[in-house]
């Protein structure tokens, strides 16, 4: 397939396409992809979508601020409750979190997550930033959202260097597809019309499990319009440039 | 006692080998002006502790002046990357990288708080980070015979937490996001508190309720306008995106050095007028 939406976009939508209203949904620190997607979301199919963040604004009314940050005090400047971080964990930890949103730097076909090192973990050849919330969000809240926005064979790798956390993922989604986590195995879910099935295979290190090939919808022209007013500074591919 | 004091002074309370925590978070309220002096005062084998830290847990390693950090995520937002003198020490075994997930971090704060030597952590259920650290532990729950995750209690000797309204007693108050600074006022020994102003005890009594940290915790006032700089203070700036890149720019000790002294006189210049009080 072919497509002249920019992969950025395509992640955007099928994030929010994620969420359903009415969820209690949280995002941390450099996450600016799935802020956008929550405001997107929120703007669009999900008015009651809960948007939690670390400097503890509720449902901030815009991001458009958030330029260099995702935990700074514009999400709570245009907040409507004080709930900060230490009670977000609290919520996940009740069972209360419908959806966390988290990084990684290398994943693995059993759903194994690393944002910690490469190598050896008291000397290691590589220190990552760390997992931030990931060991204690992702085995805790109903769905966990990974985003990446580099695929290739040393990101999805055969065996992770580090297992930072595992188990419990729903989904990882790449600037080429979007991958599930069902039985215990990551399985390719569906390709952005922007990549292929070739391009996918070539750029993952584990073998592709999939049933039928399916595609990523294409961003609609709402959402398109919709993004552009949420985010026109264009935030969401900070990671990329 | 006076609590007033001059930044040297207060700098002076941390001890080499000192378990220390900083307020703020990522690049948020960060008492930079007090982790700069502490880095002019080359002190040693100090412990970090912080869910997320940036450019203080970052200047700190590359002045040599850390042990261990214990935190959760360490580095700059995205836009400005990695804290590379921070992973450059600790690849280089110069520093222990104790990673936690954030939230233990808080539980073990939350032990100091409630002065019990560890507290029961839900979620940290699976993977390394169990297995690599001897601060988490797997124990059966005497009550259930369930298994259940234990953090090991984390004590800060200092905690420095910079806040836009002291007054001199020491009673202070934080506008906007609070992180973890409340927490960790009532988890560490001691308390220094620096302020970008210091308000007059009758004002802040008008609004006592709106006190985060009571004045009886606190130890040292310092009063350092735009000393979370280069980092933002709400309601007061914004980050200095400049200072911020020269900084990242930086390989060398020495450069380093002279991004210190550059800051010392700005560091300094509330001791005049608060003192005045």
């Amino acid at each position: 397939m072919t497509s002249s939406h920019r992969p950025v976009d395509i992640m955007t939508c099928a994030i929010a396409n994620m969420l359903e209203d009415g969820e209690t949904v949280f995002h941390g620190v450099s996450s600016h992809l799935p802020m956008v997607a929550m405001s997107l979301a929120k703007n669009m199919h999900a008015p009651d979508l809960v948007h939690l963040n670390i400097p503890g604004g509720v449902n901030p009314s815009s991001i458009a601020k958030a330029s260099y940050s995702s935990a700074g005090a514009e999400l709570l400047d245009s907040g409507e409750a004080y709930f900060p971080l230490e009670e977000v964990f609290d919520l996940s930890m009740r069972g209360r979190l419908d959806v966390a949103f988290l990084g990684g730097i290398q994943f693995d076909i059993n759903g194994n997550v690393n944002a910690s090192v490469i190598g050896d973990y008291h000397r290691p050849k590589l220190r990552l930033p760390g997992g931030a919330g990931s060991a204690v969000l992702i085995p805790t809240a109903k769905k966990a959202i990974i985003w990446r926005v580099k695929h290739d064979p040393r990101t999805f790798v055969e065996k992770v260097d580090f297992v930072t956390t595992r188990g419990n993922l729903w989904k990882i989604v790449t600037p080429l597809c979007v991958f599930e986590f069902k039985n215990g195995k990551l399985h390719l879910d569906t390709i952005h019309p922007t990549s292929s099935l070739e391009e996918v295979r070539a750029n993952t290190g584990f073998e592709l499990l999939y049933d039928t090939v399916r595609y990523t919808p294409e961003p609609t022209r709402e959402e398109l319009n919709m993004l552009k007013k949420v985010d026109p500074h264009d935030y969401r591919s900070i990671e990329l440039k | 006692m006076k609590k007033v004091m001059c930044l040297n002074k207060a700098a002076g309370m941390v001890r080499d080998g000192d378990t220390i925590s900083f307020g703020g978070n990522v690049l948020h309220r960060v008492p930079m002006a007090f982790v700069r002096e502490i880095a002019r005062q080359k002190k040693q084998e100090l412990k970090i502790v912080k869910t997320a830290g940036a450019h203080d847990i970052d200047l700190l390693c590359a002045m040599d002046s850390v042990t261990s950090v214990d935190a959760g995520f360490v580095s700059y937002e995205t836009k400005f990357g990695l804290a590379s003198h921070y992973r450059r020490a600790v690849q280089e075994g110069r520093v222990k990288g104790n990673e936690h997930a954030c939230y233990t971090v808080i539980c073990a704060l939350r032990g100091a708080q409630m002065n019990v030597p560890f507290m029961p952590v839900k979620g940290l259920v699976a993977g390394e980070l169990l297995e690599k650290n001897d601060y988490f532990m797997v124990v059966e729950d005497p009550f259930s015979g369930n298994p259940i995750t234990l953090v090991k209690t984390i004590v800060p000797d200092v905690a420095v937490i910079h806040v836009q309204e002291c007054d001199q007693n020491g009673n202070a108050r934080i506008y906007g996001p609070k992180f973890e600074d409340v927490l960790l006022s009532r988890a560490a020994k001691k308390v220094i508190i620096t302020t970008e102003q210091v308000v007059p005890a009758g004002m802040m009594k008008r609004n006592a309720e709106y006190v985060d940290i009571p004045s009886f915790l606190v130890s040292a006032v310092v009063h350092t306008p735009r000393g979370a700089a280069p980092a933002s203070c709400p309601g007061k700036y914004d980050i200095d995106e400049t200072s911020l890149i020269s900084f990242l720019g930086m390989k060398t000790k020495e450069e380093i050095e002279g991004y210190l002294s550059d800051y010392s006189s700005r560091d300094h210049s509330g001791e005049r007028t608060a003192l005045r009080i």
